[in-house]
């Protein structure tokens, strides 16, 4: 399966591109505007790639956008549904670390995603072994 | 403290409902206690020729006319789904892994008080343990249940190895009895977990003050 991920000149590439993305994203931050950010953050997720640093540096961007977040229902009424799917995956990711504010906060928005998106989205978070996180 | 319990416990019974792909919605609650209480609610969930099935019957590949969850074994990658781990803190987690015919659930539970005494209570570590060896024992009536807890650590992160007791719910359990209410035996077996070991706890030190009290009236 070679073909669709992406090679290893690129990942230089990636990397610089969530540098970028993270910048951007604290600066959104600061603006007091967290919804926007998650959406950044979420948005350039390279799913194909097999490198944990890509994996892991794109984890630590959407996890500061996600901590961020106050309003639940507000984040998710804004956010476009063919985010949903993504932002599950991270969840999950996010309820695999242990540490309780993460915890706290990824089962917040777990309920409200799950009420909102429905069982296929977990379903499909399950079940995609191509598209990891 | 309530409102996390019942948000990780929603989000458990929501991974569950996708991994064995139910659609009813769930209802049930009732108050159980330990062992024969919760076999009662298992054999409540007997019911002949429900429709609904999705873990299916699926042969083993490799050898014929044998038929094993393919989650114990994992020999065939593209028949397992990804394992997934929620964990509501440092101490207290759940391991979900799902395959074509199976499904195996690993729990880690917390004991009350740990993160706020802030000392490892021996006793209740001791309770824990020998109350949930005494459920493995008698796995064969739970039918869902595991011998041992699973001790692998079967992820590339922070799933720390060693559960304290596991499920393993293959097709044949889902074709006996109602999903739904199989969700609810693992969710209300989350709950009073907790419960009956405050209570075990509980008793363990009142009689022990009260033989102590007997004792040493002699000596009054």
């Amino acid at each position: 399966m070679a073909e669709g991920f992406v090679d290893d000149e690129n990942l230089e590439a990636i990397v610089t591109r969530i540098e970028q993305k993270s910048r951007k994203i604290e600066s959104l931050l600061k603006q007091s505007k967290p919804v926007e950010a998650l959406k950044t953050a979420l948005e350039g997720s390279i799913l194909k790639t097999r490198d944990e640093r890509c994996k892991s540096a794109n984890w630590i961007v959407v996890h500061r956008a996600i901590m961020a977040i106050k309003d639940v229902d507000a984040m998710l009424s804004y956010l476009d549904p063919e985010y949903y799917d993504i932002l599950m995956k991270y969840l999950y990711r996010g309820l695999a670390t242990g540490d309780r504010p993460t915890c706290d906060q990824c089962l917040k928005i777990h309920e409200k995603l799950t009420e909102k998106a429905g069982l296929g989205c977990i379903l499909r978070s399950l079940a995609d072994t191509v598209n990891t996180v | 403290m309530a409102n996390s319990l019942r948000l990780y416990l929603t989000c458990i019974r929501n991974t569950l409902d996708a991994a064995m792909c139910l659609q009813a919605s769930l209802e049930f609650r009732t108050c159980l206690a330990v062992f024969l209480k919760l076999q009662k609610l298992l054999l409540q969930s007997k019911v002949q020729g429900y429709s609904k099935r999705t873990s299916e019957n699926f042969p083993c590949q490799e050898v014929e006319r044998h038929n094993k969850p393919e989650v114990e074994l994992k020999t065939s990658p593209e028949l397992l789904l990804n394992p997934v781990l929620i964990c509501r803190n440092e101490a207290e987690k759940c391991l979900i892994e799902t395959s074509i015919n199976s499904i195996r659930i690993s729990l880690k539970v917390q004991l009350d008080g740990y993160f706020i005494v802030k000392q490892s209570d021996e006793l209740e570590n001791i309770l824990a343990k020998k109350f949930l060896r005494f459920l493995s024992m008698r796995a064969e009536s739970f039918q869902v249940l595991r011998r041992k807890p699973v001790q692998l650590n079967g992820l590339p992160v922070e799933a720390y190895a060693g559960y304290d007791i596991s499920f393993l719910i293959t097709n044949y359990h889902c074709e006996d009895m109602h999903k739904h209410k199989l969700i609810d035996f693992i969710v209300q077996f989350m709950e009073d977990i907790d419960k009956e070991i405050s209570e075990l706890k509980l008793s363990v030190n009142t009689r022990g003050r009260l033989v102590a009290t007997e004792f040493l009236k002699q000596f009054v």
